[in-house]
């Protein structure tokens, strides 16, 4: 199907609200993922560090979550997704998510000072309890996102794994930015930076099979080129490969400490933003096919001047 | 029980919107609405090529992936397998928009007027408005429901009515003696997307 001239209806439905929700529960739950490992295995030296991941968890998934709220049609009935776990990813997810701020506050609770140090073992388990609602906040998006049948751009196993690598190194360079203000030892820094330069290579490969992936299947092809040559490739080549993946990643490997790898956080930081709505903005839905004809479905703005599939004669 | 279901003739269809303007009229949609839409394909290179209008609504499906994602259960399936949408439990969250694979569900964020900003609005918009929001709703996801009102009162839908080629029929695919069944059994019925598994209750007939 050589000549097939792709047209997809463009998803608007989800833009950059849902974009900075995604970012913001990544952030939070890879800032708290990296605090929880940097106590477990770091120990004492690492408090600083754990500290910091664990504070960022709770806020900034609230503040995703007044995100969530503000785009709601009708958020006076929001308090109904806790109803009905069992229908869909959107209800399971609000209530993952609600549960990791539990933990989370719980764990930060921990670490203020009436209770700090007093209760190491209880401290260990809320500490995995968060953490895997942690990494269950991350993925979820993935996966609620992959249940949309049309939309083949996100109908892919890839996803939550480009949202998991994503939010931890979203995360990491969230605790080596604040870590600049904070008494954190510049080794740590440095360490934190060379570990989120490994993720960085790592989210690249994902990156990169995730769209090879999307390109060669038919139906994503369109989203595909929206992507890397259409109305949101300056999101992605200047927002997620340039901001997001190439200049932090020089930065973290050749500099890593001080303000360079202070920069190199808050542009990977709005990398990991550009990322989310890149995926987001970037999801067509697969045209409908009738009795051979391709019927692409037009732009629900442009509903008066459908736009045109076009077929090779079979 | 009855199971409605609708078959659309593509040899008949000519692509008159029609059908887009009857079910504006009936159902009093704001702009941006569009509960039954015609899209337009075309096969093949030019001399030889082949253009087709394809009328699509909801489909009702046996097995909607609009209800499955509704976090709410705001999507409810009625007795007679009509796909439709409690506007009071639902949020708004738009994820049925993006999950039905025939795009059939719109939501607006408010009633707007058909004609540009500064107009008065006339008495027809206002009752229209207040319609819809009795109705359907700001906000929330909103669909086709096969005219329900129009039902209620013995009438076809407004798209089949008004359609000057007939070539949509309306009825019961539970009744295998109805013109609905003897047409899907006879002249080769199909449905869009077969392949989601969501088990479409609009089928079509073949265009040639």
């Amino acid at each position: 199907m050589g000549s097939v001239k792709m047209e997809g209806q463009v998803q608007v439905e989800w833009r950059w609200i849902i974009a900075i929700y995604l970012f913001l529960a990544g952030v939070g739950g890879g800032a708290f993922l990296t605090g929880v490992l940097a106590d477990i295995y770091g120990g004492p030296d690492w408090t600083t560090v754990s500290k910091i991941g664990v504070f960022l968890g709770m806020p900034c998934v609230l503040i995703g979550c007044l995100f969530l709220l503000l785009d709601l049609g009708s958020p006076i009935n929001a308090w109904r997704v806790w109803m009905k776990p069992k229908t869909s990813w959107m209800a399971r997810g609000t209530i993952i998510i609600v549960l990791f701020m539990i933990f989370a506050t719980i764990q930060t609770a921990f670490w203020v000072w009436p209770f700090s140090g007093s209760i190491e073992n209880a401290r260990n388990i809320v500490a995995i309890l968060g953490a895997v609602f942690a990494f269950l906040t991350i993925i979820y998006t993935g996966l609620l996102l992959g249940y949309n049948q049309p939309i083949a751009l996100w109908r892919t196993a890839l996803l939550p794994v480009l949202f998991l690598v994503s939010a931890v190194s979203t995360g990491v360079m969230a605790i080596v930015f604040i870590g600049q203000f904070l008494e954190v030892a510049e080794t740590q820094l440095a360490l934190l930076a060379n570990i989120d330069a490994m993720i960085l290579v790592f989210e690249m490969f994902v990156l990169v099979v995730f769209l090879y992936n999307a390109y060669r299947t038919i139906e994503s092809r369109f989203s595909a080129k929206r992507i890397l040559g259409g109305a949101v490739a300056p999101a992605f080549w200047l927002g997620v490969v340039a901001c997001g993946l190439l200049i932090p990643f020089f930065l973290e490997l050749f500099v890593g400490e001080g303000a360079a790898a202070g920069l190199a956080a808050v542009l990977g930081l709005f990398g990991g933003l550009c990322l989310r709505y890149t995926i987001l903005a970037g999801g067509a839905l697969d045209p409908i096919t009738a009795a051979g004809f391709e019927f692409a479905r037009a732009d629900r703005r442009k509903e008066s001047m459908p736009a045109m599939g076009k077929v090779p004669p079979s | 029980m009855a199971r409605y279901g609708m078959v659309i003739d593509l040899k008949r269809c000519y692509g008159c919107y029609s059908c887009v303007m009857g079910c504006k009229q009936a159902n009093r949609t704001p702009p941006g609405v569009f509960w039954a839409r015609v899209l337009r394909g075309e096969m093949g290179v030019y001399p030889n090529s082949v253009r087709q209008a394809l009328p699509v609504l909801c489909n009702q499906c046996e097995e909607p992936d609009c209800m499955k994602v509704c976090p709410t259960g705001a999507t409810y399936q009625d007795d007679d397998g009509i796909v439709r949408v409690d506007k009071d439990k639902c949020i708004g969250c738009k994820y049925c928009m993006m999950a039905c694979p025939y795009g059939a569900r719109y939501s607006v964020r408010e009633y707007t007027s058909y004609f540009p900003e500064g107009l008065p609005i006339s008495d027809y918009e206002k009752h229209c408005m207040q319609v819809w929001e009795e109705k359907s709703g700001c906000g929330v996801a909103t669909k086709c429901d096969f005219c329900i009102d129009r039902r209620a009162e013995g009438r076809e839908p407004a798209c089949v009515q008004v359609c000057p080629a007939k070539a949509r029929v309306f009825g019961d695919l539970d009744d295998p003696e109805s013109e609905i069944s003897y047409l899907i059994k006879t002249k080769r019925g199909f449905v869009l997307r077969p392949e989601v598994g969501t088990e479409p209750k609009v089928y079509y007939l073949p265009p040639r």
